[in-house]
């Protein structure tokens, strides 16, 4: 083994953080099939893209994601405790279970509260762009969506305003072939990253399923975007290994898939490549995959025992000072 | 005190706002060169600059989402929608982001800002520019929603919703924009939200109204020496339940004007307020005089606008009933 190495220990960071999102998320898809979790988005396949972008993001720059993002947060060092609270909707969860699971909220990590609406936080984060440019912070934000947000007004209306107004953001397209049950090449006729032309914008593409490719390209557009050169596309490719969520049954429209182990799947080329630099070897990754196995049952035994939130906060928090309607209307539900 | 119409009295609102706070920053369609196509934003782009008075590409779904971005990124936006017809392509930011994000994130994440926009018709506007869609934004939890009636209540309205804390849609009732005038102070003053205002008071019968029919009501109450109590809501959620209660509980007598659409007005949610909270103070049947359920047409606005005749035929109508 060579010595520690910056370049060593953000690589060994980044495959843990793949390791603990993929342990994490068999487990959820797991316990919701056994009735302890309600529903659940997997991310299986898009580990690496997303600790690639995570790698070349600070901490106090601000991510506007969807769903599918547990690998972005745990690499930028949410703990998993705030992810299975958020997913059980117990009295630890920040929103006391008000959202459905895989609608993560961080304001300490800088992780903006997912919506499902797909591509409305594309505008959100050009606003949030123009804010930093405008205070003149050296910040910059990262915003995350699926191939499918690809097709929607929002999408365009977000490009567009970062290219007119050169606002300090990235777009990272997550495409992992899917939407739900319409393939990439169903839902538009041309390479994602290609469109980033119409909006005056960079776009490039990445091997997704490659983080140190990901991080490559992402370190790119986050370095323009802090000198002040604009937004950039970036179109990563990977796979969708697992369903849409808990509730889709991906037999019914797709025949081949990339299973867990095979040459494919990002934490196996992940491995290659750390092993190829002699940053690990197989007793590493086993090590590395046993402290993550327990780390991830421990903390999930230890949630699970959190009561659920009182009733009241579910209808609490709507404005700052709340309406009498709602007082009159809580008074008669509890 | 300075005499100004509502245009005037919005544009010293935010002037204001302007030169006291740098995070304040104004973003719509032609808001700036132009001056908006109302001049509500006339020489505000000249005073504070290109990137505070934002000119927007032609994107109501772009102008709120990026608006929300900024308020949750420490700006206190206003953001313009150039005729409330145009709102639609952006209700899924406003009902979807704007209206849940300090619920679904606990209170981490909130959006403190204004959104303007014009309605209502009498300008001769057609189906696209006359719309009066403020049910649409009333019924969802999160938003707040105002509408002035005069310049005094518009600046003040103004000033109170931009220190909120949470989303105000605002309302600017069109046709008033210049034909309403009336003393406004030149500094800072509120307006605050969730309050009625009872604009005259009178005992045989209670007249809620709001925004653009508050003068016409006025008018006719005037004109036919009613014994009137006129309320002037002001602020359309939440609903000013005592001002609505007191009045009726002293007349007994309610006629609600609106130009919207009448099913599922705000007409009709002020009825059921009556009826649940003070059915036995009532001496006569609510009645509601409203714009048709139909499209806001050209030609024929006059026959669309409640007018004097279906006013008086309500008031009338209660006041000699039983």
């Amino acid at each position: 083994m060579p010595e520690d190495s910056e370049e060593r220990n953000k690589f060994i960071k980044a495959y843990t953080a793949m390791v603990l999102s993929r342990t994490l998320d068999r487990k959820i898809v797991t316990s919701q099939r056994q009735g302890r979790v309600g529903f659940y988005t997997p991310t299986m396949g898009q580990e690496a893209l997303q600790v690639g972008a995570s790698m070349a993001m600070e901490t106090a720059d601000l991510i506007y994601g969807y769903y599918r993002d547990v690998p972005l947060m745990l690499h930028r060092g949410v703990p998993i405790e705030t992810i299975i609270n958020q997913i059980m909707g117990n009295d630890s969860d920040r929103a006391k279970g008000r959202q459905m699971p895989s609608h993560f909220s961080s304001k300490e990590f800088n992780f903006m509260s997912v919506q499902s609406p797909v591509a409305t936080n594309l505008p959100l984060a050009t606003g949030a762009a123009y804010a930093l440019k405008y205070q003149k912070k050296k910040n910059i934000v990262l915003a995350t969506f699926g191939d499918g947000s690809s097709s929607t007004p929002d999408f365009h209306a977000a490009l567009n305003l970062a290219g007119v107004f050169e606002l300090p953001v990235v777009f990272l397209c997550e495409n992992n072939g899917w939407a739900i049950s319409l393939p990439v090449e169903r839902q538009t006729k041309v390479e994602i990253w290609t469109k980033a032309e119409a909006y005056g914008i960079k776009g490039v593409k990445a091997d997704g399923n490659n983080f140190v490719d990901t991080y490559e390209k992402v370190n790119e557009a986050v370095k323009r975007a802090r000198e002040g050169k604009g937004a950039t596309l970036v179109e990563a490719t990977s796979f969708r290994m697992g369903p849409h969520s808990t509730s889709d049954d991906p037999t019914k429209y797709r025949t081949e898939n990339v299973e867990e182990g095979s040459e494919k799947d990002p934490i196996v080329v992940s491995e290659k490549i750390l092993k190829q630099r002699k940053y690990v070897d197989d007793k590493m990754i086993e090590n590395i995959k046993s402290r993550t196995h327990k780390l991830v049952e421990e903390k999930f035994n230890e949630c699970e025992k959190i009561s659920p939130p009182n009733p009241s906060t579910a209808f609490e928090g709507v404005y700052k000072n709340t309406t009498w309607m709602l007082k009159e209307e809580v008074e008669d539900i509890l | 005190m300075t005499e100004m119409n509502m245009v005037q009295a919005l544009n010293s609102a935010m002037d204001h706002l302007l030169s006291k706070d740098k995070s304040v920053i104004l973003l719509g369609e032609d808001i700036g060169k132009d001056g908006g196509v109302f001049r509500v934003t006339e020489g505000l782009q000249s005073k504070y600059g290109e990137d505070r008075v934002i000119d927007m590409p032609l994107v109501e779904v772009g102008i709120v989402g990026m608006a929300i971005g900024m308020a949750l990124t420490g700006l206190k936006p206003i953001a313009e929608i150039q005729f409330q017809d145009f709102i639609y392509t952006a209700m899924d930011q406003i009902i979807n982001q704007m209206a849940k994000l300090r619920y679904r994130s606990g209170g981490d994440y909130t959006v403190p800002m204004v959104l303007r926009t014009p309605y209502g018709g009498g300008v001769k506007g057609g189906l696209y520019h006359s719309q009066s869609g403020e049910t649409y934004f009333a019924h969802t939890a999160g938003l707040t929603v105002v509408t002035p009636s005069n310049p005094y209540d518009a600046k003040g309205l103004l000033l109170s919703s931009m220190e909120y804390g949470d989303p105000v849609i605002f309302l600017e009732p069109k046709r008033l924009y210049r034909s309403s005038k009336g003393e406004v102070p030149d500094g800072e003053y509120k307006v605050p939200i969730g309050e009625a205002k009872n604009i005259k008071e009178g005992n045989s019968v209670s007249i809620i109204t709001y925004g653009s029919m508050v003068p016409t009501v006025l008018n006719i109450v005037e004109k036919h020496k009613i014994d009137a109590d006129v309320i002037d809501l002001r602020t359309l959620l939440p609903l000013d339940i005592n001002a609505i209660l007191s009045t009726v509980k002293k007349t007994g007598k309610v006629v609600i004007v609106h130009e919207a659409p009448r099913t599922l007005g705000m007409g009709a949610e002020i009825s059921a307020l009556i009826a649940e909270k003070a059915i036995d103070s009532l001496l006569g049947p609510i009645l509601r005089v409203t714009g048709p359920d139909s499209p806001f047409p050209y030609r024929w606005e006059e026959y669309y606008l409640p007018n004097e005749k279906r006013i008086m035929k309500a008031v009338n109508s209660v006041m000699t009933y039983g």
